[in-house]
């Protein structure tokens, strides 16, 4: 659900650049004072080595997140450009302040909250898709919180500050994972949909011949799974159910012996049947690749475009699964996975979703099973 | 600037990841909840995940407070999620793709495995002194 975006990723290749600077930067410094070659480079290394390594720390990812914020520039245009250069240049103030002043904590426990506010909102109001760069960088900037926090931590007070000093960074690093996440999928962008998956980048209308290829499919498709009406039939041509779910008011046979046919509508890699109050009913196929990436044939264009969900919780103990964090986290039992892209042909009139639509549609779906 | 400090420093820092890690997993316990409603079996994930999340903040406290036991939990709860993420990296389900998850899950136990064994030396092995947070 999470990519990362090909404009973001000059600023990964920025960050880390910088972090490799700082190291060889203060290595080198060390050398020339080591020699008393340079009056400066021994004030600077002893600035250095009187600031603890947990400040060190936090200003090497205040340095980097400075850096990623500078690398976005060219790809943001307008009110996000400006503030982009004022956070870059802000976060680099910071990253160099704790070797110069003392009161640089204030400032910057001020300039973190607020950049990772300031991304919430931006992302909830869908001026922002999060991506992995994105996403990153407040990771980066909610440790350098973190580790500024606890610097600044004090040791006295009543049992309600005491109480608010342990739960305050817990709580905006819950906060942002939970604003990331529900801003993600409730705007997704134009390649992401039916619960995070990733679609196949296809032109915007088909052409009269995909038109035409697409009805074949579906004809070809119907036509081959006339035969599985009756479960037993599939079951008896090698099809497997999957685990029930009560979650889930669909069920899929998959057949694992067609596993490197390519959308070859007489061997689907998996018949979906729904879950209906007098038994299973056969309403559809679903065709899926060998491996993670590897886009399907598309003969109906933008009609037939295949999908990859991505960042699944999927436990192996075949109870149902959730969603990933936006920090790719998952339950305890279950892991992230991503599925081969997979493409559904719908027999049934699908309703104003269509035959080829990632999901059933909503009202399709009540009719057939009694269940949203 | 002595070792001691410097002790205390690695294991503030690791308590710092530590709060990190608890929060994500707390969210990864919250959010499976909603599934959990329909899917009877997720509760009990769900649960563990949240009781885990929970053992962890409570971990990272009593690092600060130079427990050893906390220390020894620590280590063995991160080498066996690095082995845990190591296994799922090496199979074809996706499990690690880009930074994110290179950060999340390697980057940062790694980083805390380090910082425990760097703190190990001169942190005390009774009870520290009282952290009032």
């Amino acid at each position: 659900m999470y990519d990362v975006a090909a404009a973001h990723a000059p600023a990964l290749t920025a960050a880390v650049l910088t972090i490799a600077f700082c190291c060889l930067f203060v290595l080198v410094m060390r050398g020339t004072a080591r020699r008393g070659q340079l009056l400066i480079a021994v004030d600077l290394v002893a600035a250095f080595d009187r600031v603890p390594p947990i400040t060190k720390l936090a200003a090497l990812l205040m340095l980097a997140s400075g850096a990623i914020h500078l690398a976005l520039v060219p790809g943001h245009a307008g009110i996000t450009g400006v503030l982009f250069i004022i956070d870059g240049l802000g976060f680099i103030a910071l990253g160099v302040a704790p070797f110069l002043v003392t009161w640089w904590r204030r400032p910057a426990i001020f300039w973190l909250l607020a950049t990772i506010l300031a991304y919430i909102v931006w992302v909830v109001a869908g001026w922002e898709t999060p991506d992995q760069v994105g996403i990153a960088c407040k990771l980066i900037e909610l440790v350098a919180l973190g580790l500024v926090l606890r610097l600044n931590r004090g040791t006295g007070g009543s049992w309600l500050r005491r109480a608010w000093r342990a739960t305050a960074f817990p709580m905006v690093a819950v906060m942002m994972t939970f604003g990331i996440w529900v801003a993600g999928l409730a705007h997704p962008d134009a390649l992401h949909a039916h619960a995070g998956a990733l679609l196949q980048s296809v032109n915007a209308v088909a052409t009269p011949e995909q038109r035409a290829a697409a009805g074949r499919l579906l004809a070809d498709t119907r036509a081959s799974l006339a035969r599985y009406q009756d479960p037993a039939a599939a079951v008896a041509a090698g099809y497997k159910p999957g685990p029930a779910s009560n979650a889930d008011p669909l069920l899929h046979f998959q057949n694992s012996a067609n596993a490197h046919a390519i959308l070859d509508p007489y061997r689907p890699q998996a018949l979906v049947y729904a879950r209906t109050p007098t038994g299973l009913r056969l309403i559809g196929a679903m065709y899926q690749m060998p491996r993670v990436g590897q886009w399907g044939p598309d003969p109906g264009g933008p009609l037939t475009q295949w999908h990859q969900h991505e960042g699944i919780c999927f436990s192996p103990f075949g109870i149902e699964f959730s969603f990933e964090t936006p920090f790719w986290t998952c339950p305890v039992g279950s892991t992230s996975i991503t599925t081969p892209p997979m493409l559904h042909v719908w027999i049934i009139d699908n309703g104003k979703n269509g035959p080829f639509a990632a999901d059933l549609d909503k009202r399709v779906q009540r009719e057939l099973t009694g269940r949203a | 600037m002595n070792p001691t400090s410097s002790t205390n420093n690695s294991l503030d820092i690791a308590a710092v990841l530590l709060v990190v890690q608890a929060s994500f997993s707390l969210v990864a316990g919250l959010s499976s909840l909603p599934f959990a409603i329909v899917e009877p079996g997720f509760r009990v994930l769900s649960v563990v995940t949240i009781v885990i999340a929970i053992g962890m903040f409570r971990l990272a406290r009593n690092l600060r407070r130079g427990r050893r036991w906390a220390w020894r939990w620590l280590i063995a709860v991160e080498l066996l999620s690095l082995a845990i993420t190591s296994l799922l990296g090496l199979l074809p389900i996706g499990a690690l793709r880009g930074p994110v998850p290179l950060l999340v899950n390697l980057v940062i136990p790694l980083s805390v495995v380090f910082l425990l064994a760097a703190g190990s030396g001169g942190r005390p092995t009774q009870a520290g002194p009282t952290d009032p947070a």
